[in-house]
């Protein structure tokens, strides 16, 4: 049923992407590397994990936003749906829709890569990003690295959380690459350096508020003292912390997430939460119509880079709460 | 629970009450495992956190009952989430807030019965449409973004009342209205005799269609005062919140006993089957049994609650035959 859905709208996305762009671009006959393309913009397809997918629509978003500052190019944005086949279809699609370059958001690196070999044999440019792809030979990448955003967050935690401290681990899907890459350098960066840590609970919380903050709620029940809950998000560290809201016993429990969103900003600023690292959807964005354009002129042929990861604390977290309000996600 | 001129212990007490023989065989196993599942503090928990999804099970069931589901609840919720809170947010009022989930929902809802009714589409296909629809259009609104600083929106999810939690006090008023209109009003007894033979319904005089529509309603009130929980509760807007929740709700009333066939499940039933989930959950996370464990034995134990229900009503007759006298009890 899942499968006819996703079929169904990937129909649906192709019939709107044909309405969409036939009226300007009489079959865009562009030969591989060819400096201007026919109607003088460059066209570049970017495929989302998933829309529903709050970080992935910020991305989307961002990249929105920042692609309209090129006069050179045009972008569409295609929702994969959280589905391997529906984003695989959907390269395939703007393959044939010839696009001049095609940035993918995998929903399963695997998954994706055959597809993106194909787009480069068909002569296209292809950028994977958050995750990337790597390893594909004539593809570009822009990322953030994971295991990086969780290290600078359990750096911290080495030295804050307390001696013999009982904590709660809250976990994104399996399989993801930054669920897997973030949870493997906690276990490195942290666990194995603080022994006398108790983990009293772990659990998948596929990247939800909701359900992080229905463990949380279960975990108080069981442990009358947890130091510190330990996120590989910012969504479910904020859930967990909802739930210990106005338990004083609780009042002095640490929280790491990852990502900067502008919910754990505020919460880092009232003292609740302890730090997250930032992946920023607008420095992804600016990173990815940045290579875009490179690739596109032929300034460059090939780039694989990472935006940074900055540590957010609340001596610094003004400057990130600004930035927030500028975006409008807070007033 | 109208028949009680039946005094007999078996089977007939198997079959009403075997739902409830389970939930108290989870109760006492679990209270073995763990020392801190049988506290106050720990039943007022799991009590407040199936409070939406049950509230969510009383719609399903009064449409199961007349031989419908919704598919779209857990979207509809969203949406009607979503745009309640942006209302609060914008006048300031918690009464328009709540109105507006409420008139949202119902909305949708109505529109659920109009293609069921009107178009004859089958309430699976017309509620997945829906559910679609609805999960679009609360990320369409809100650009697929969470809407935080919520204020005072808080109070419908985490405030208390004279020391019980408010999400408790809305589960229990609409399981008073759920049980209240299945046992006591022509609209529920509508309902029974719909699920039980359409057809014969309809020859008796029932207008079938406005029973349907009526459901619908009823469910779209429950859906939107759930959408008013869940957010709050959350402390924020997730357009892309209680994903799957549809289930849980489906989940909750099958194993309280209400039948797919149409004509049979009860108010009460329900509520124990969202028990059983509840407290299953919460007991496999107490004593920290492995993520991919947890879902397996879930899984296994709504097909043993089922089975059980199934069997301790086959016990001496058919399982037809007691949905008919069921069905007949009801009517009358």
């Amino acid at each position: 049923m899942k499968k006819w859905l996703s079929m169904f709208f990937a129909v649906a996305l192709l019939a709107a992407s044909v309405t969409g762009c036939s009226s300007p671009a009489p079959t865009t006959e562009a030969p591989e590397g060819s400096e201007a393309p026919a109607d003088g913009k460059y066209k570049v397809a970017y495929v989302a994990r998933a829309q529903a997918d709050s970080f992935a629509a910020w991305l989307a978003n961002a990249v929105k936003e920042e692609s309209e500052k090129y006069d050179n190019m045009t972008v569409d944005i295609f929702d994969g749906q959280a589905s391997d086949d529906t984003e695989n279809s959907l390269i395939e699609n703007a393959i044939a829709n010839k696009y001049d370059l095609i940035i993918i958001q995998p929903n399963n690196g695997e998954a994706q890569r055959p597809y993106a070999e194909k787009a480069i044999a068909a002569g296209i440019k292809v950028i994977t990003t958050n995750a990337r792809i790597s390893g594909i030979e004539g593809a570009s990448s822009v990322d953030a690295d994971p295991y990086k955003q969780a290290q600078v967050n359990a750096e911290l935690a080495v030295e804050k959380v307390p001696q013999n401290a009982n904590v709660v681990i809250l976990k994104g899907p399996p399989g993801n690459f930054h669920a897997d890459e973030r949870y493997k350098s906690w276990q490195k960066e942290f666990f194995e350096k603080r022994p006398d840590v108790t983990i009293v609970g772990e659990e998948i919380a596929n990247w939800n508020k909701d359900e992080a903050m229905t463990y949380m709620e279960t975990w108080m029940q069981a442990n009358k003292k947890i130091d510190a809950i330990i996120s590989m998000n910012d969504n479910m560290a904020a859930g967990a912390l909802e739930a210990v809201k106005d338990k004083p016993e609780f009042a002095e429990i640490q929280a790491y997430g990852v990502d900067g969103t502008a919910e754990a900003c505020l919460l880092i600023k009232d003292g609740k939460m302890t730090s997250t690292s930032l992946q920023s959807a607008y420095d992804l964005a600016t990173a990815l119509m940045d290579t875009s354009n490179k690739l596109l002129t032929g300034e460059e042929t090939q780039i694989d880079m990472d935006i940074d990861c900055p540590l957010i604390t609340p001596d610094n977290v003004d400057q990130y709460i600004e930035m927030h309000k500028k975006a409008g996600a807070i007033n | 629970m109208s028949n009680k001129a039946k005094g007999k212990i078996n089977p007939d007490m198997l079959s009403k009450y075997g739902i409830y023989l389970v939930l108290l065989v989870l109760f006492v196993v679990s209270w073995m495992a763990n020392e801190n599942f049988m506290t106050k503090s720990n039943l007022t928990n799991v009590s407040v956190q199936i409070a939406v999804g049950t509230i969510l099970a009383f719609g399903q069931t009064i449409l199961i009952i007349s031989g419908m589901l919704d598919l779209s609840s857990a979207s509809v919720l969203a949406l009607a989430g979503v745009l309640s809170i942006s209302a609060y947010l914008s006048t300031g009022s918690l009464i328009i807030g709540f109105l507006v989930a409420i008139l949202v929902s119902v909305a949708c809802n109505v529109l659920n019965g109009l293609m069921v009714t009107k178009f004859k589409t089958p309430p699976f296909i017309a509620t997945l449409a829906m559910m679609t629809m609805a999960r679009g259009a609360a990320l369409l609104y809100t650009k697929g973004q969470n809407i935080y600083q919520i204020k005072d929106y808080t109070i419908f999810g985490q405030g208390n009342l004279m020391g019980i939690p408010i999400p408790i006090i809305f589960l229990v008023l609409t399981l008073i209205i759920t049980w209240y209109i299945l046992n006591h009003t022509v609209f529920g007894r509508s309902i029974y005799a719909i699920g039980g033979n359409e057809e014969a319904a309809n020859a008796s005089g029932i207008n079938v269609d406005r029973v349907k529509m009526k459901a619908f309603i009823f469910n779209g009130i429950l859906v939107g005062l759930a959408g008013v929980i869940f957010m709050s509760r959350v402390n924020g807007g997730l357009p892309n919140g209680a994903v799957g929740y549809e289930f849980k709700a489906l989940t909750a009333a099958v194993i309280g006993g209400t039948s797919f066939s149409g004509g049979v499940g009860t108010a009460f039933g329900t509520l124990a089957g969202a028990f059983i989930v509840g407290f299953l959950d919460n007991i496999m996370v107490m004593v920290g049994l492995d993520s991919y464990l947890q879902q397996i034995v879930r899984g296994a134990i709504i097909a043993l609650a089922v089975i059980y229900d199934i069997w301790s009503k086959s016990k001496g007759k058919s399982k037809k035959l007691i949905m008919v006298e069921e069905t007949k009890e009801k009517v009358s």
